[in-house]
């Protein structure tokens, strides 16, 4: 059995990384990648077909004996974080090199090798107690990456309120543990799902995990803290600590009895994440935010293949065969939305590092500077917009595919599986638009400033890492009929209630179509590259509108192309503009300024906690010091005892 | 019997105005000493004497009437406090709701359901005004040693409710009781002495910041 040595593996590199990481950041990188493939390996051993691995030691920590135990959901999820943890540290070595960040590289490696283990910690551990504390550690980790560069008060304000957001999450899954561990009369976790008592604690799951998976309206520390994170944080934040909220949520709604409104409840809340999330990042100039309000969007997809799956598997019959498609799509979701977000984190960040600034209204012409950048962002702009040949359509069309067959069943379950279908088709045709925005005014046209103009390409650590994650997601775009064993064996670890069904079977033709569209594309461009070589490159000047001396303020802005389609979203974007328009002949002057809030951290969240501050403040006033007056609270407590007892004793 | 008790209830009564009224510290530790003593004859004239009887009777004079307002007296001494009582709530008004609540406790005892033996005394409405008249104290002063005589009232009022149960309550508790008040009154002179000191002030208005 290969999956235990491999798994001692990476513990042994990870704890290797943060006991030297600080010194020696070659020994780090050489002993996290060594992590990372032990990592992989034992989760891709498992999911092409071995078995369960289980491990008890005799060794008590906190009261409870260690027990580790990988399935095929949490290998899905250890690859994942194994591949985006690897990639990362490449990336990193150059992006936050010691030789720039002096003060924070040595830390930023030891965190990120805690980060790795405890998320590790948390997908292994089968027991509340040990998942709890590996909970608590990977919060603190990501928060301490987050703030990495703590000398910025905008870093500083989106690590605390990723910690606060956390630890609200965490609260439920303090009760959650709880009151499971009390019914069950054990630490231990496993499949229990003759307990019926336990269903509404399905809530508590929602909740908890809810948060650190960024779901719709709780999805607040999410933006501020993956703009603000170095990009290599943001990536593992975005492609990994998200999922673990998401993997949460797969592996108790599969052990634990639920409701029977929760998958309706899931489904719904995925897919008011998907199109608010998408929504808000089609809105947003800072190029990190809209990755980070993207990667909402994306949980509310995975969301909706969750919620579609748990539908399945309370329907029965043929709901079986289209829920447990929903889900290989939800699960194969994870791993696409894991490679291209951080593809795009990277980029971004590779951007962000040559011109210094997120700001995409100062941006623009990047590709001549940095080809492999441009290249890297486009790839994962396709692949995110869930266009073919790449590897987010694969996922999503199994989700539409279960979805499909939801409605074609005409169960119950139609009602909600054919606007979640559409719902789907439009954050898919927004998120298009919110790339072709980002992908364009960052790297087409001409610098709006001129910090773009001194842009350079980023070194061969960080063009690997975006190469090597390009290359994923190419190739489970390309290659999807691969991907067959590790679903079937994947979903059959959710649930026990799937039959024989095969969800891969689509992935077949589906290899082949895509490899068909590769075809036709290559194709396409070396006739196209032909017919230039053939007649030249034909230079001119663009449609100007009459304007003899074009400039590049004239260029569409972020602000004005994403607000063709923002503007349906106005009742919850709330954009606050400020506009002075050109008045008579001879204008002396205009000015549009547009803001778009976090809505609902502005308009919900702070009036909220405003008003628990206020009267938290009032109560607070009793409490002065004056001890005539305490006992005149005394007396009058006194009285209105003496008074109820009269009236009462009356009666 | 009864007659007798009543005229020193009453008298117990009148001294609680007494306190509410005097504006010198020494007058009202008199006034304090005088009622503890007082109190502590009443128990005596009620029951048919016996030694547990005498022994309570004997011990609340001794340590009511004269080592506590002695205490007292030693405390606010050694602490060099100048005699003016400052109030919080003026004499007059002080007054005014030590009679309100002196009527108000013979309106209260009226419909309380007590026992037949117990209905014709003054100990209940003296009780209750008792225990007004020592929160009114604790309200309305603001030195230390001045809510320390306002305590004492307190418990006065108590001790006045307790003869009811003379027999029912055992001798050790009785004893407790007593020696919980020595103690604590021996104490807060020690500590008012420290206070003195420390702050050079015994204002309790003045003593908020360690409220948490």
């Amino acid at each position: 059995m290969i999956v235990g040595p491999c798994i001692a593996l990476a513990a042994l590199g990870l704890a290797g990384g943060i006991v030297g990481g600080r010194r020696w950041p070659r020994v780090w990188l050489a002993l996290t990648l060594m992590a990372a493939t032990g990592g992989l390996g034992a989760a891709l051993v498992l999911l092409a077909g071995g078995a369960d691995w289980v491990w008890r030691s005799a060794l008590p920590v906190g009261g409870e004996v260690i027990h580790l135990r990988l399935d095929g959901v949490s290998a899905v999820f250890l690859a994942l974080m194994s591949v985006v943890g690897g990639a990362g540290a490449v990336y990193s070595r150059e992006y936050w090199s010691d030789r720039e960040q002096r003060r924070s590289a040595g830390r930023g490696r030891r965190w990120w090798s805690g980060l790795m283990a405890s998320m590790g910690w948390v997908l292994l551990s089968a027991n509340g107690l040990h998942f709890l504390l590996g909970w608590e550690a990977f919060t603190v980790c990501a928060f301490f990456l987050v703030t990495l560069d703590g000398r910025m008060k905008a870093v500083r304000r989106a690590g605390w309120l990723y910690l606060a957001a956390s630890h609200a999450g965490t609260v439920c899954l303090f009760a959650f543990f709880a009151l499971l561990a009390h019914s069950v009369g054990s630490w231990e976790l496993g499949p229990m799902r003759e307990h019926v008592e336990l269903a509404p604690l399905f809530w508590l799951v929602l909740a908890g995990f809810g948060v650190k998976a960024g779901l719709f309206p709780l999805h607040v520390w999410l933006p501020s803290a993956h703009a603000n994170a170095p990009s290599h944080v943001s990536a593992i934040l975005s492609g990994v600590a998200i999922k673990m909220g998401v993997y949460g949520l797969v592996r108790f709604s599969g052990w634990l009895p639920v409701p029977a409104a929760a998958g309706w409840v899931v489904i719904v809340a995925g897919m008011v994440s998907a199109v608010l999330g998408i929504a808000f990042a089609l809105a947003q100039d800072d190029l990190k935010r809209l990755l980070a309000y993207c990667s909402v969007e994306n949980i509310g997809v995975i969301l909706i293949g969750l919620g579609a799956a748990m539908l399945g598997a309370a329907h029965g019959g043929n709901g079986l065969q289209w829920g447990r498609l929903a889900l290989a799509g939800a699960l194969l979701h994870v791993w696409n939305h894991g490679a291209f977000k951080a593809l795009l984190f990277f980029s971004a960040g590779s951007v962000l590092h040559a011109t210094g600034t997120r700001e995409m209204s100062r941006l623009g012409g990047l590709w001549r500077a940095m080809p492999w950048t441009a290249g890297a962002f486009a790839l994962g702009s396709v692949a995110v917009a869930a266009l073919p040949p790449l590897n987010g359509f694969v996922s999503e069309w199994l989700i539409y595919l279960g979805l499909f067959d939801a409605v074609t069943t005409q169960g119950p379950a139609a009602a909600v599986a054919v606007p979640a279908a559409i719902v789907l088709g439009v954050a898919g045709a927004l998120a298009l638009a919110t790339f072709i925005k980002a992908g364009t005014i960052v790297f087409m046209g001409a610098a709006r400033t001129r910090r773009p103009a001194h842009a350079h390409e980023c070194g061969v650590l960080m063009r690997g890492a975006m190469c090597g994650l390009a290359a994923i997601c190419l190739g489970l775009g390309l290659a999807p009929q691969l991907l067959r064993p590790i679903l079937l064996r994947a979903t059959a670890a959710w649930h026990p209630a799937w039959g024989g069904v095969d969800p891969g079977a689509p992935l077949v033709p589906l290899g082949t179509a895509s490899l068909a569209v590769a075809m036709a594309l290559a194709v396409g461009v070396v006739l196209v590259f032909a017919h230039v070589r053939r007649n030249g490159l034909n230079r001119s000047v663009t449609w100007d509108c009459g304007y003899a001396t074009p400039g590049a303020r004239m260029q569409y802005t972020s602000g004005s192309f994403g607000d063709l389609a923002a503007r349906w979203f106005r009742w919850i974007l709330r954009p606050e503009r400020r506009l002075r328009r050109p008045r008579g002949p001879l204008p002396d002057g205009a000015v549009l300024v547009d803001r778009h809030p976090e809505t609902m951290l502005d308009r919900v969240l702070r009036p909220a906690s405003t008003g628990v501050l206020h009267v938290s403040t009032a109560v607070r006033r009793l409490q002065h010091g004056r001890l005539q007056s305490y006992i005149v609270y005394l007396v009058a407590g006194i009285a209105v005892l003496a008074l109820m007892v009269l009236l009462g004793g009356s009666q | 019997m009864t007659a007798t008790l009543n005229v020193l209830v009453g008298l117990a009564m009148g001294l609680n105005l007494v306190a509410l009224g005097s504006s010198r510290l020494p007058g009202l530790i008199r006034a304090v000493a005088l009622q503890g003593a007082v109190l502590g004859v009443m128990p005596v004239l009620m029951h048919a004497m016996d030694w547990r009887v005498t022994l309570v009777a004997i011990a609340t004079v001794a340590g009511k009437g004269l080592v506590i307002p002695t205490l007292l007296r030693r405390a606010m001494r050694a602490a060099n406090i100048e005699r003016e009582i400052d109030p919080f709530i003026g004499f007059v008004p002080s007054l005014l709701l030590g009679a309100g609540g002196t009527i108000a406790a013979v309106a209260l005892a009226q419909a309380l359901p007590l026992l037949p033996e117990h209905a014709g005394t003054l100990l209940v409405p003296g009780s209750l005004a008792s225990v007004l008249t020592g929160f009114v104290l604790l309200i309305g002063r603001t030195k230390a040693i001045s809510q320390v005589c306002g305590y004492l009232i307190l418990e006065n009022g108590i001790f006045l409710f307790g003869l009811l149960l003379i027999h029912a309550t055992p001798l050790l508790v009785e004893a407790g009781i007593l020696l919980d008040l020595t103690v604590g009154v021996f104490v807060i002179g020690i500590i008012v002495d420290r206070i003195q000191r420390a702050f050079d002030t015994l204002d309790t208005r003045k003593l908020t910041v360690l409220r948490e």
